[in-house]
């Protein structure tokens, strides 16, 4: 028992430096992917899908397979796993850190492309590095989906339109004919320039509050 | 004359009789002679296991009754892993997108950045999850039955309400009447037995015997708050030769610490109840009281903490580096400067545990005389010291 606790504050040690999360804040995640897989030491998608949350989400499907897709792991890999453990879990959570008083300007640039990287990833379906007209309408049907009024033949023109508008705005010299292959990250990038990601792609993790006494002065 | 005396009123006075005798017995047997002589007979080990037993079955219930309801359970003492966004709704969150993008219009439009609320929403459900929470086998957070820390406090059920009012019933007329008594009863022998101390001349016998007078009186004091302090660390309890200095949150933390070994106590010397009782104290034992005056002269205290720190028969001195909230004055008005003396440093850390009663004094919302008889009216103080390796200047 006490070499399998040293052993795991040992890893938690070595995910702390990877991932930019807190040891408390770690244990607390752990403590929630164990719950999520039953106390295995892996998750699979079924795990995740059976969350009652997510199951209002429209785009829980891309939600989950984020997790399992190989390219929100920091490295250069493609695919996707089957499993996951909680390293990877980890990984992809570190995502969504918001930055501290502490974040220098660079880390705050580098954590906004990371961001983007994985709405990005998330709407690259087939690993391409590019968003296709295909994968983009599949992914504005499954967001209108859930409004129910919208029908396939509307939500299939709303994506095009918009693709359009990418088009024109990132490739101006576009001659009628040519094919739009697909927004590259670049691209998409260049799409969510303007937006405000900061307090809409971040979660609040808290750490282990023990209950403060104050004083009175 | 007997048959203006009706039976009831007999009865009434042989029963009344009968029980000042019992409660005069009970607080002797069981509070005075063991705080004099330091043992513990444990009861009050049991009580708070059987009160957090209590505790555990109120919360159940009440988050069986929300669950049953669907209300939100406000969580009190654990935290979730992820702090949510109040629950914006998707309308806000686009139109808000859209005003961050310069554009004006509101009419129905899709953008790439729509997808922003319905990824944060998802991975804030796979993080925290209220329906997977409710039956975890974590620890349960507890209501203790006290309204003044539960925020939640709504008619939840009848059984609940039922055991709220018997816990009302025993704080206010039980267990407040017999923690009153006996603070009373302790802080009057302790002054006589203090003052009768001071008259023996300064021999080690005195030296002896104060020390149990002071142990036994605050021994007495923790008792009258039914306080339960646990001692980690005991290797690093301070010795005779330097100060000892504490994180300050209540006005009882010198009476917390006092109770494993005698310190001396630095302040102002105040009027009326308190003085007479500092006036006590420090005939048998040396504390550092000062008058008004001198509190302003910084080489005058430090010279006398100096002192009595370098005789080797005096206690340690106890200081809170933050300044005691006693008289709403700053007593010690030098921070850093208790460390200018240059001995020895015994930190300790006192940590109350709020389950069991709040000790939390707001000296803007209620004066010193309302706040000991809300700790009075608690169930329990529970806290833990920590000794902490002594320090010296490099």
């Amino acid at each position: 028992m006490g070499a399998k606790q040293t052993r795991s504050e040992h890893d938690h040690q070595d995910l702390v430096e990877k991932t930019g999360f807190s040891v408390e804040q770690i244990q607390n995640l752990h403590k929630r992917f164990q719950q999520l897989s039953g106390n295995e030491e892996t998750i699979s998608r079924e795990h995740l899908k059976s969350v009652p949350a997510l199951a209002n989400n429209p785009i829980r499907m891309q939600i989950i397979e984020a997790f399992f897709d190989k390219r929100n792991q920091h490295g250069n890999e493609l695919g996707s796993y089957e499993t996951i453990g909680f390293e990877e879990f980890l990984m992809v959570m570190s995502h969504f850190r918001p930055p501290t008083l502490r974040t220098t300007t660079e880390e705050k640039e580098t954590m906004r492309k990371e961001k983007v990287r994985f709405l990005f990833n998330m709407h690259d379906t087939d690993g391409d590095g590019k968003i296709t007209l295909a994968e983009y309408r599949k992914v504005v049907e499954e967001l209108l989906s859930q409004s129910g009024n919208i029908e396939q033949e509307a939500a299939r023109a709303i994506a095009d339109a918009a693709m359009l508008e990418v088009a024109s705005t990132n490739v101006p010299n576009m001659r009628p004919d040519d094919f739009y292959e697909g927004i590259t990250f670049e691209h998409f990038e260049q799409i969510l320039k303007d937006l405000e990601m900061e307090s809409r792609m971040h979660i609040r993790f808290l750490d282990v509050n023990t209950t403060k006494v104050h004083c009175g002065k | 004359m007997d048959c203006f005396m009706s039976p009831a009123d007999e009865l009434l006075s042989k029963y009344l009789g009968l029980s000042i005798n019992v409660w005069l017995t009970l607080v002797f047997g069981f509070l005075i002679v063991p705080a004099v002589l330091g043992v513990s007979f444990g009861i009050h080990k049991y009580y708070v296991r059987t009160l957090l037993c209590i505790f555990e079955w109120a919360t159940l219930q009440m988050e069986l009754k929300a669950k049953e309801k669907n209300h939100q359970l406000y969580r009190h003492y654990t935290s979730g892993i992820v702090s949510k966004m109040p629950d914006s709704t998707l309308r806000q969150e686009i139109q808000d997108l859209r005003r961050t993008a310069d554009c004006l219009s509101l009419e129905p439009r899709f953008d790439l950045a729509d997808v922003f609320f319905f990824c944060r929403k998802g991975l804030e459900s796979i993080l925290d999850d209220d329906v997977t929470k409710c039956f975890s086998a974590q620890e349960l957070e507890s209501w203790n039955l006290l309204t003044r820390s539960n925020l939640n406090f709504r008619y939840i059920s009848l059984k609940l309400l039922a055991l709220w009012v018997l816990g009302v019933v025993i704080r206010y007329c039980v267990l407040l009447p017999f923690r009153v008594t006996v603070a009373v009863t302790g802080i009057f022998l302790f002054i006589v037995l203090s003052t009768v101390v001071g008259f023996l001349p300064s021999t080690k016998l005195r030296r002896y015997l104060s020390d149990t007078v002071h142990l036994m009186g605050y021994r007495l004091c923790v008792r009258s708050l039914s306080g339960v302090i646990t001692y980690h660390n005991r290797e690093n309890k301070p010795k005779n030769d330097g100060i000892c200095v504490a994180n300050h949150t209540t006005p009882i933390d010198g009476i917390i610490l006092a109770n494993d070994r005698c310190y001396s106590l630095v302040g102002q010397l105040h009027g009326g109840l308190l003085g007479m009782i500092q006036r006590a104290m420090v005939k048998s034992s040396p504390h550092i009281w000062f008058e008004r005056a001198e509190v302003k002269d910084r080489h005058l205290v430090a010279k006398r903490l100096r002192d009595h720190v370098a005789d080797e028969n005096k206690h340690p001195v106890l200081i809170f580096p933050e300044g005691t909230c006693v008289n709403n004055t700053s007593v010690m008005m030098f921070k850093k400067g208790s460390f200018e003396i240059g001995c020895t440093v015994y930190p300790a850390a006192i940590k109350y545990d709020s389950r069991f009663g709040d000790a939390f004094w707001n000296s803007s919302q209620s004066g010193l005389v309302g706040y000991l008889l809300r700790l009075m009216s608690s169930w329990a103080i529970v806290c833990s010291v920590w000794y902490l390796p002594p320090m010296n200047r490099k």
